[in-house]
């Protein structure tokens, strides 16, 4: 009995030393949280200063949008603050909020165009360091002020973090841009050669709505803006990286009179890179499937004379688009295929010799590119919907 | 200060032994002396030591040649078939005696030429002292004392009445025989004789209980049960000295092997085929008089996921059930408890969408998420046991306020969040799919809820791992209570988290059997597959 009782007992005792010895037990009840869904980062107008927005979830977040006699109709309240760092500002943030922020959910961290330009270094350790932080959140940058861009109440989503959230996952139907978190960014930072990039939102400047839309890509070097890619370049690089997931590709029909409208549906790239007389070269190698989607000539492409010449066609047009990324980089000498790194793995011990001057060989370095694509389908229709005279 | 508990429980459990000991010695109704030959006399002692209650009706008569026998027949009203005494007992007695007077020497102070040639009842049985006498008397029998004779005849007419053979309440099933036990023990024992007609079945009686004198059965199959098993039940039942058996739940808390634990050692059952199947398996059933719920032992944790449904269904089906009754358990022992975690302590672990729904739901909540929680399982087992407690139309009235109560006022009044709602009612909903472990699972409930409130994640898998240590080491009858988990026994594994078509499992549950000798129930390779002439021509 006795000896019973105090394997019980220090049984017990072990539990209570082990509760000690944790970190994180505090409690929050979830009213006391203030939800953050995205995080806009600006230059204040005050030099030396920044202004952080945090887009909080209002408690009231469901009821806003069935009666809107209750507040403003807005399920979201944008606070911001102004700080010496970002760190700083988020908990000066509290002077307004009452409460600490609560930043797991945080679902994007949009910087804005000046403070890209200023170079993203200085800001982005925060967003690494804070255990709360997510590194799966997104990284954007602003065609102007993020604070805007947090600002506009889209028309589906409740929240405008969400819905750029939502635009950013959409590049899986153009390949026009791609998308990058927090983590990708980072380590692509920790690289020599690399250039980071991130996708551009920007405010469609129509005349009734002022939209959200994707615009591009930014590229940086070593953490600084150096310059921007449009929706063709992005694909040109994407080619090359084998991300490509889907998208629209427009040939020229074979007689000249129309087009072709292709949708890509698989492509695989491998890139080699070889050092060969002194010389670095690099070779790619595209395998591409797409299928004829819209046609409009009355000429009838399914037939296999036809579809070769589109196939030769578009296999120029990839290889032009690559070409047109690469030709953009070299302009802004920026790696961003990061062609650097597959050198690095290759050829390790010559790689001591190419680091250093990597900036000036990488405008030298020579494409070689071979693409293959097919055509694997012309989808339901076979004869063009408005067959030619002759056709008939 | 833990040296002074120790002597506290020291002092107190001395004590009871103390206690335990008076009371052995208390001057018992020990009544070893033998009948007195005077028939009067002998009346005057029952009357004495029965204290003269009413229900005792003595039956004096004169029978035999020139009704020179002087004789008396003591039962009590109620117990005993009236019409069997008259006919069966009286009758022979007072009028085919004389039929007999040409035997002149025929002497009916000895008790076997009464029974030889009288008595048409076939349970009797000759008792010569008095305690035998009496516990005959109070068992239900009919004692037959004749002037003369130190000797006394015993006599049980008929039977006692008994509950008709019905679906039992608590195991009810869409396929499968609907008979359940009954109140009568020898009913009971007869079900089961039914379902194993075979000569191994073992009966073992026993008598338990200083004033109840309860009929206690083990019933087992020699050769298959393990005879350690048997001995150990002898011995565990031999120890109990108490008043009164009054149902099985007595005699399983002075045998169980942990009684500390909440975690039930030993299974009980009301249906005759589950019974059967388990004393098929080497187990043994104890069978009490007076209650339908029958015990087997040993008990493994996985038979409360077991239902006898399983083995009557196809497998696939059966293993579906099976693995969803797993998680039934596991929500809800766990249910509140990680709600509770995840809301107070991890709410980075819940999609944005839900949390953002979660915080609407309580924005207007005024209690922690934890006194929440309380409130509620409070609330549902408050319900429960009042639905359990009242008769079926009172029942109802209690759900409809019930559902009201939890459902929707409580709500609308914004003391309650409507997550939780959801959470405890699928906590209530999921306690009642596993039946045989739900004081465990009531227990640990407010137990992870305690700890989640107090750690999170962190409380509740302390407590996880408490528990699974806890049942780890408990054992029931000699077998480990988590076989086939722990230890490892893949044989065992085919009827666990899924259930094997029957021709898999050919081989006794090793841990209960624990005899290589016949460890098969049946022969193995019994897949069933049409009939090949000449794969079978050419063996």
């Amino acid at each position: 009995m006795g000896k019973k009782m105090k394997i019980i007992l220090k049984c017990l005792l072990f539990f209570f030393m082990l509760m000690t010895l944790s970190g994180c037990l505090s409690a929050r009840e979830i009213n006391d949280l203030e939800i953050v869904v995205g995080i806009g980062v600006d230059k204040d107008e005050e030099p030396g200063k920044i202004l952080l927005t945090a887009q909080v979830v209002k408690d009231t977040a469901g009821r806003a949008s069935e009666n809107g006699s209750e507040g403003d109709g807005k399920a979201f309240w944008n606070v911001s603050s102004r700080g010496n760092s970002v760190f700083d500002a988020v908990r000066q943030i509290t002077y307004k909020t009452g409460n600490r922020l609560f930043i797991s959910h945080n679902k994007a961290v949009i910087f804005g165009y000046d403070i890209a330009a200023e170079g993203l270094e200085e800001y982005i350790d925060y967003f690494l360091r804070a255990h709360e932080m997510r590194p799966t959140a997104l990284i954007l940058v602003a065609e102007g002020r993020a604070s805007d861009i947090l600002n506009i109440k889209p028309e589906i989503e409740k929240f405008p973090a969400f819905n750029i959230a939502k635009l950013v996952d959409s590049y899986v139907f153009t390949s026009n841009f791609y998308k990058v978190n927090m983590k990708e960014f980072a380590s692509c930072l920790m690289s020599d050669t690399s250039a980071q990039m991130a996708p551009l939102v920007s405010i469609a400047q129509d005349e009734e709505s002022n939209d959200i839309y994707m615009s591009g890509m930014v590229v940086f070097k070593r953490g600084k803006m150096v310059g921007k890619l449009t929706h063709d370049e992005v694909r040109g690089l994407l080619w090359v990286l084998g991300k490509v997931t889907s998208g629209v590709i427009i040939v020229p029909s074979p007689n000249g009179q129309g087009k072709a409208v292709l949708e890509i549906i698989k492509a695989k790239s491998k890139v080699t890179p070889e050092i060969k007389d002194g010389k670095i070269v690099i070779h790619i190698k595209i395998k591409e499937e797409s299928s004829l989607s819209e046609q409009t000539t009355t000429e009838n492409l399914a037939d296999n004379k036809a579809l070769e010449k589109i196939q030769e066609a578009l296999a120029e047009a990839i290889r032009r688009e690559i070409m047109l990324t690469f030709d953009k980089s070299r302009e802004l000498d920026a790696d961003i295929f990061g062609f650097g790194e597959m050198l690095h793995k290759k050829y390790s011990k010559e790689w001591k010799y190419i680091k250093d001057n990597w900036d000036e060989i990488y405008p030298t370095l020579d494409l070689i590119i071979d693409v293959e694509a097919r055509i694997i389908k012309t989808d339901l229709l076979k004869k063009p919907a408005v067959p030619s005279e002759g056709e008939k | 200060m833990f040296g002074y508990i120790l002597r506290k429980i020291r002092y107190f459990s001395l004590k009871n032994k103390n206690d335990h000991m008076l009371q052995n010695n208390e001057p018992g109704k020990d009544h070893n002396e033998p009948i007195s030959h005077d028939l009067k006399k002998s009346l005057e002692v029952i009357r004495g030591i029965l204290r003269g209650s009413s229900d005792i009706t003595i039956h004096e008569f004169n029978f035999g040649h020139n009704r020179r026998y002087k004789g008396a027949l003591v039962f009590i009203k109620g117990m005993v078939d009236m019409e069997a005494i008259h006919k069966n007992i009286l009758q022979p007695l007072m009028y085919d005696s004389l039929l007999l007077q040409g035997n002149v020497d025929m002497d009916f102070t000895k008790m076997d030429t009464i029974r030889k040639n009288l008595i048409s009842i076939t349970e009797s049985q000759k008792v010569t002292r008095l305690g035998d006498l009496l516990d005959n008397l109070l068992a239900g029998s009919s004692i037959l004392l004749v002037n003369g004779s130190k000797e006394a005849l015993a006599i049980k007419p008929g039977r006692r009445e008994s509950r008709s053979i019905e679906e039992p309440g608590t195991e009810t099933v869409v396929r499968g025989p609907r008979e359940g036990f009954v109140e009568n023990v020898d009913v009971n024992i007869a079900l089961i004789r039914r379902k194993i007609k075979d000569t191994d079945l073992c009966v073992e009686k026993f008598v338990i209980g200083d004033k109840s004198k309860t009929d206690i059965y083990i019933v087992y199959l020699k050769n298959i049960a393990n005879p350690k098993l048997i001995e150990e039940i002898r011995i565990r039942l031999e120890r109990i000295k108490t008043d009164a058996i009054l149902e099985s739940g007595y005699i399983e808390q002075f045998i169980e092997d942990s009684p500390y634990s909440i975690f039930p050692t030993i299974s009980n059952s009301e249906k005759p085929d589950k019974v059967a199947a388990k004393i098929l398996e080497g187990r043994a059933a104890i069978m009490v008089d007076g209650t339908p719920f029958v015990l087997v032992v040993p008990m493994v944790f996985v038979e409360s996921f077991q239902s006898a449904e399983d083995y009557y269904a196809r497998p696939f089906l059966a293993s579906v059930i099976r693995i969803i009754r797993f998680l039934s358990y596991i929500i809800s022992t766990l249910g509140p408890a990680i709600y509770v975690a995840l809301t107070v302590f991890h709410q980075e672990l819940i999609p944005t969408q839900l949390l953002i729904s979660i915080a609407e739901g309580r924005e207007r909540v005024p209690f922690p998420a934890i006194m929440e929680a309380f409130l509620m399982l409070f609330i549902f087992d408050i319900l429960r046991e009042a639905g359990v407690r009242l008769p079926k139309s009172v029942g109802q009235t209690v759900g409809i306020v019930g559902a009201l109560v939890l459902g929707q006022a409580s709500v609308e009044a914004g003391l309650i969040s409507p997550i939780m709602v959801i959470v405890v009612s699928t906590t209530a909903i999921a306690s009642f799919v596993v039946p045989a472990q739900t004081d465990s699972g009531t227990i640990l409930r407010y137990i992870y809820l305690i700890l989640a409130g107090i750690a999170g994640g962190f409380g509740v898998i302390m407590g996880l791992l408490a528990t699974l240590m806890h049942l780890a080491s408990l054992r029931s009858f000699g077998t480990p209570y988590l076989w086939p988990i722990v230890p490892l026994d893949f044989s065992g594994l085919k009827d666990v988290f899924i259930r094997m078509p029957l021709w898999i499992m050919p081989e006794r549950p090793k841990a209960i059997v624990w005899d290589d000798v016949d460890s098969y129930s049946q022969s193995p390779g019994l897949m069933p597959s049409p009939y090949k002439k000449d794969s079978n021509d050419s063996q």
